[in-house]
């Protein structure tokens, strides 16, 4: 059973003259362990994608299940535990709460799940992430490739199913968002979590093992990446988005 | 609620500069409750312990309503009352002490009640434990028992003697016995044989007070109605209340500082709003991340709300050690002036049960309230907001529903004022502030365009760029302005009450205090107590080479319509020479003369409105030797009796009709040509003999009167300022949080030229623009609010006329536009001081 599957996912914004389409009809499957990034120019719909998936946002019509569960059917309460148990995010401005510190953030999941080993969890990964020796440092006191390694542990604190992570390093230098990429792929590939990933950057989209491509909200594009250095941006010349 | 816990703690140690504000505003309005409402309650105990008899077993207390003596019969009647199981007859005065040489301040007792006792059955009713010595006994002759502690402070012990001033001289006391009693303050009594407290007021066998107890089990309301009956209408049954009108006032000073507290509370939860308004926009993402990764929406409320509680314990707290410390340096202030008038020290500050759970409830339940707005604004965040850049402030221009109802309230409030009646009228000065907190944030906008007019004359450059800073925000704005209004409002509400008490009664002191010289009884408000002079004195006086005319005043105690009023004797021949009224409208002079030609009088203001007494009309006066027909001849006050209900009749009718022929108040004029220096030292000299007068020389007495009502001001004032306080935080706050939230902007300012100045220039001409239409409003709530409480003070029967407070104006805008400019100050310090990269990227 897929890890995410949409069926002819369609989100509207506005009315009459302003009516935006942002997605239209999209068809989309992850399986479990798989790494997926999605790419197209600004605007295309990829982060409304993600919104989708992630339960943030609300379809205009279509379906979206996460791990068997369809999110059209939840109550904004088991949305919300759904988000919390199932599912782990990244954001592209790490998100993480200034006043805690790493081991706090990373447990925050947990923290509001009432889980009473929380904490541990957390240290655990932030081991796995390598910030074992940054467990009491507060954000201000992280750098950026730092922070983002905090976020990671904080979506797997809860061992989800699905990782969304939308412009993870939309926000990095070159060397701390290729070392961002390949935890990703190790958390797909080692730890097992399906991951999606919607960047902007054909170098990071490599990491992935499967790249959707998209433009005015539909899906153009979906092929499988072989670790090639410009298999990416190939793919986007191809389909016309370079 | 663990992790709401834990966040609501870090924020508010993360962001401790806001919550020190914050905080500090909850502080002031619960120190101010809770302050108050201490040091009320401690004066009115004072007050009630001074007034209505507190020995343990008195169940009924008979007196005269004239608080004249009868005879010792009235005893025996009451004890034939069947339910009545013992009685004690009683001769009970105020008398004056001198000064002890060497004593300290706080040794000093400037005046006890003498307490003549029947030794044979005083212990029947009244607890007198022994300590060292002995009770009295029969045929004890001129000897005292007194508590230990009191004859400390006299430093007196048994076998030493006690002098106490009489009509006649000075009688010496010697000390029999010490109880172990505790003295309360304003209670120093000393108990004598009733024989010798008769002598010592020259009262023969007539008596002032019986105290009865009843006995085990009776019906207490049908006794005493028998005991009514048994003694006659002449006499009243129960506890004394003629000074009740005082309690009233006092009542209204507690009623009005209550009102000052809650509005300094308000303006404490303005504060509260704007801060946690400010807090859930900058956490907008903080909030959204929680949303995203399974926080629910209570989750979010809750961590908010315990914020706001945490700060309201916190705040509630060192409001309450601040109140505490600020009622015992406020009583430390007003006791001199208590002493001075009243002859009562008031002792520590008493908290009563409900001001703990009113300063506690308000302040925590305030801070609550203040806080769920903002909170169920932050339940409203989506998780989406997780995915989007912060963004800066942008125009929010909206003339809402809300300000429409603000405005339907603030022209019902105005058409309170129409009405006249003191409730309607104070209810609609309250309503007025709510009308215009909510009709604020429409009005903002071109308001300060007004202002703006004003601001860019001296900040030329940098004042449109504030006027917008502060209408892009509209509703920050507004609630910043209602917090300057409300504690501005309040100075020059306490200014319109003082300035209408003081300068009505400056004016009674020059106007009714011309004589050059005044003996007056050391006790000059409660007069009831007051020991009077035999003509000795007074043809002393008036014999005393380079005295000129010399009149006096005498009292007397009757009823009008049921109602208690003084009667004050005056020489209608010699009065108008020496002192004179504040004569009301249709009245003059020609009062005075009339009361010589039979039995006419003039009733003062309060007591002449209260009857609604008009010239020329017949009052059936109930005296000592029963109703007599008396005319109005005029209606007109003077300083000492300003605030009881006087009439003024010639001494002859008082001697006719009260049976009363000593001088109260002797005043005179110097002889033409005499020299006042040489006259004063003869006059010394006189008075000497008379421990219970003092000598004042008008000038000078004029002067220490100011001085004292001066000393009061300062108190007021230090108040008012202490009130005016939470709007300065409000400013601090509200631009403390203008400039966070411009950080990249300002950034910018700097980037594309601004000097560090002009951005200085540019946050002050915001603080000075919110603080000028704050105090514009404020004018008028505190004007409005001022006169709605000297109504008040005037329903509960102290007449005055209205003052506009115009150096209080003047105060509010010095102290208004000063806030201005000191609250910008940190604020405008830190804008100036940005490092321009670091704010272009500040998130």
């Amino acid at each position: 059973m897929p890890i995410v599957a949409t069926e002819a996912l369609r989100k509207v914004y506005g009315e009459g003259e302003a009516e935006v389409v942002a997605l239209d009809s999209v068809d989309l499957s992850v399986e479990p362990g798989e790494f997926v990034a999605v790419m197209g120019p600004s605007g295309c719909g990829k982060s409304t994608l993600l919104n989708m998936i992630g339960g943030l946002d609300h379809a205009t019509s279509g379906s979206v299940r996460i791990d068997g569960a369809d999110l059209t059917e939840l109550s904004d309460d088991k949305l919300t535990e759904l988000r919390r148990r199932r599912i782990g995010f990244v954001f592209q401005f790490f998100n993480l709460i200034p006043v805690l510190d790493a081991v706090e953030n990373a447990a925050l999941p947990l923290t509001l799940d009432g889980d009473s080993h929380a904490r541990d969890k957390a240290r655990t990964w932030l081991g796995k992430v390598g910030l074992g020796d940054r467990l009491t440092s507060r954000p201000d006191q992280l750098s950026g490739g730092q922070q983002q390694r905090v976020t990671i542990a904080r979506a797997l604190s809860t061992e989800p199913a699905l990782v969304l992570a939308d412009e993870p390093t939309g926000n990095l230098d070159s060397k701390s968002a290729t070392e961002i990429a390949e935890l990703l792929r190790q958390v797909a590939v080692e730890w097992g979590r399906s991951v999606l990933m919607v960047t902007h950057d054909p170098r990071i989209a490599n990491y992935a093992g499967r790249l959707v491509l998209m433009k005015d909200g539909r899906v153009v594009d979906d092929l499988k990446l072989d670790g090639g250095h410009d298999a990416a941006a190939d793919a986007m010349r191809r389909a016309g988005l370079l | 609620m663990n992790v709401q816990l834990t966040l609501a703690w870090r924020y508010l140690k993360g962001r401790g500069g806001r919550t020190v504000l914050t905080t500090l505003s909850v502080v002031f309005g619960v120190m101010l409750i809770f302050g108050l409402n201490g040091l009320m309650p401690a004066m009115l105990q004072v007050f009630s312990r001074t007034l209505v008899s507190t020995a343990g077993k008195v169940d009924a207390t008979v007196t005269s309503p004239f608080g004249s003596t009868f005879s010792l019969d009235v005893a025996a009647k009451v004890a034939r009352v069947p339910g009545v199981a013992r009685v004690t007859p009683m001769l009970q005065r105020t008398v004056p002490l001198a000064p002890r040489i060497g004593a300290a301040a706080a040794d000093q007792v400037t005046q006890a009640y003498v307490i003549g006792v029947d030794p044979a059955t005083v212990l029947h009713v009244r607890d007198l434990p022994v300590a060292t010595g002995r009770s009295l006994a029969i045929g004890d002759g001129d000897v005292v028992v007194l508590a230990s502690d009191l004859a400390k402070r006299l430093g007196v012990g048994v076998g030493g003697t006690l002098s106490v001033p009489s009509s006649v001289g000075t009688t010496k006391y010697t000390v029999v016995g010490l109880l172990s009693s505790a003295t309360a303050p304003g209670q120093e009594q000393f108990y004598v044989p009733l024989s010798s407290a008769q002598r010592l007021f020259a009262e023969g066998q007539n008596i002032n007070e019986v105290d009865a107890s009843f006995a085990q089990g009776v019906d207490r309301v049908a006794t005493e109605a028998a005991v009514q009956r048994a003694v006659g209408s002449d006499l009243q049954v129960g506890g004394l209340s003629s000074n009740s009108s005082l309690i009233g006032t006092i009542q209204v000073a507690q009623y009005a500082f209550n009102m000052f507290g809650i509005f300094a509370l308000a303006t404490g939860a303005f504060i509260i709003l704007n801060s946690f308004r400010t807090v859930v926009a900058e956490r907008r993402r903080d909030i959204g991340m929680l949303r995203a990764i399974g926080a629910k929406r209570g989750t979010v409320v809750g961590m908010f709300l315990i914020e706001s509680i945490i700060q309201g314990m916190l705040g509630t707290a060192i409001g309450i050690a601040a109140g505490w410390a600020m009622a015992a340096a406020g009583l430390a202030a007003l006791n001199p002036i208590m002493d001075r008038y009243f002859h009562m020290t008031v002792g520590a500050p008493v908290f009563e049960p409900w001001t703990w759970a009113f300063a506690i409830s308000m302040g925590v339940g305030v801070t609550i309230a203040a806080a769920i707005v903002p909170a169920m604004a932050a339940g409203r965040v989506t998780p989406m907001e997780a995915m989007r850049p912060q963004l800066g402030e942008v125009y929010e221009r909206r003339v809402g529903r809300r300000a429409w109802i603000g405005a339907a309230i603030v022209g019902l409030a105005v058409l309170s004022f129409a009405t006249r009646d003191s409730g309607i009228v104070s209810l609609g000065s309250i309503v007025f502030l709510v009308g215009i907190a909510l009709v604020a944030p429409a009005i903002v906008s071109p308001v300060s365009d007004t202002f703006g007019a004003l601001i860019d004359v001296a900040f030329a450059r940098e004042g449109g760029i504030a006027r917008s800073n502060l209408q892009r925000n509209p509703g920050r704005s507004a609630i910043t302005v209602t917090a300057v209004m409300l504690g501005l409002a309040t100075i020059i509400a306490m200014a319109g009450v003082i300035t209408s008490i003081f300068a009505g009664f400056t004016s009674y002191i020059t106007k009714s205090m011309s004589a050059d010289f005044m003996l007056l009884p050391q006790s000059i408000v409660l007069s009831s107590g007051n020991v009077a002079a035999g003509p000795r004195l007074t043809d002393e006086v008036r014999h005393t080479a380079g005295m000129g005319t010399v009149t006096t005043l005498r009292l007397g105690q009757g009823k009008i319509k049921g109602a208690q009023v003084q009667a004050l004797g005056i020489d209608p021949a010699t009065y108008a020479k020496v002192a004179s009224f504040e004569w009301s409208a249709g009245s003059s002079d020609a009062a005075i003369a009339r009361l010589a030609q039979g039995r006419w009088l003039i009733a003062n203001g309060i007591f002449a409105s209260s009857h609604k007494l008009v010239v020329g009309q017949a009052v059936a006066f109930e005296t000592p030797n029963g109703p007599k027909t008396y005319h109005v001849a005029g209606i007109g006050n003077d300083y000492l009796n300003a605030k009881l209900s006087t009439t003024y009749v010639s001494q002859d009718n008082l001697a006719k009709d009260f049976n009363v022929v000593n001088d109260l108040v002797i005043m005179g004029n110097l002889a033409p040509g005499a020299e006042k220096a040489t006259t004063q030292a003869r006059l010394e000299s006189v008075v000497a003999g008379y421990p219970a007068f003092k000598l004042y020389e008008s000038s000078s007495w004029l002067k220490e009167q100011l001085n004292t009502f001066d000393q009061t001001m300062g108190i007021f004032y230090v108040l008012g300022a202490a009130l005016a306080l939470p709007s300065l935080l409000a400013l601090v706050n509200t631009l403390a949080i203008s400039v966070l939230g411009r950080t990249r902007e300002i950034g910018m300012l700097r980037a594309v030229g601004s000097t560090r100045r002009q951005v200085r220039r540019m946050v002050m001409a915001e603080s000075l623009l919110l603080s000028a239409i704050g105090t514009a409003l404020g004018i008028v709530a505190g004007v409005w609010l001022g006169y709605a409480l000297v109504q008040a003070t005037v329903s509960v029967g102290w007449p005055m006329p209205y003052f506009f407070p115009w150096s209080g104006i003047l105060l509010t805008i010095a102290v208004g536009l000063g806030f201005g400019v000191l609250a910008s100050y940190v604020p405008a310090r830190s804008a100036a001081r940005l490092n321009v990269v670091d704010a272009l990227h500040f998130e």
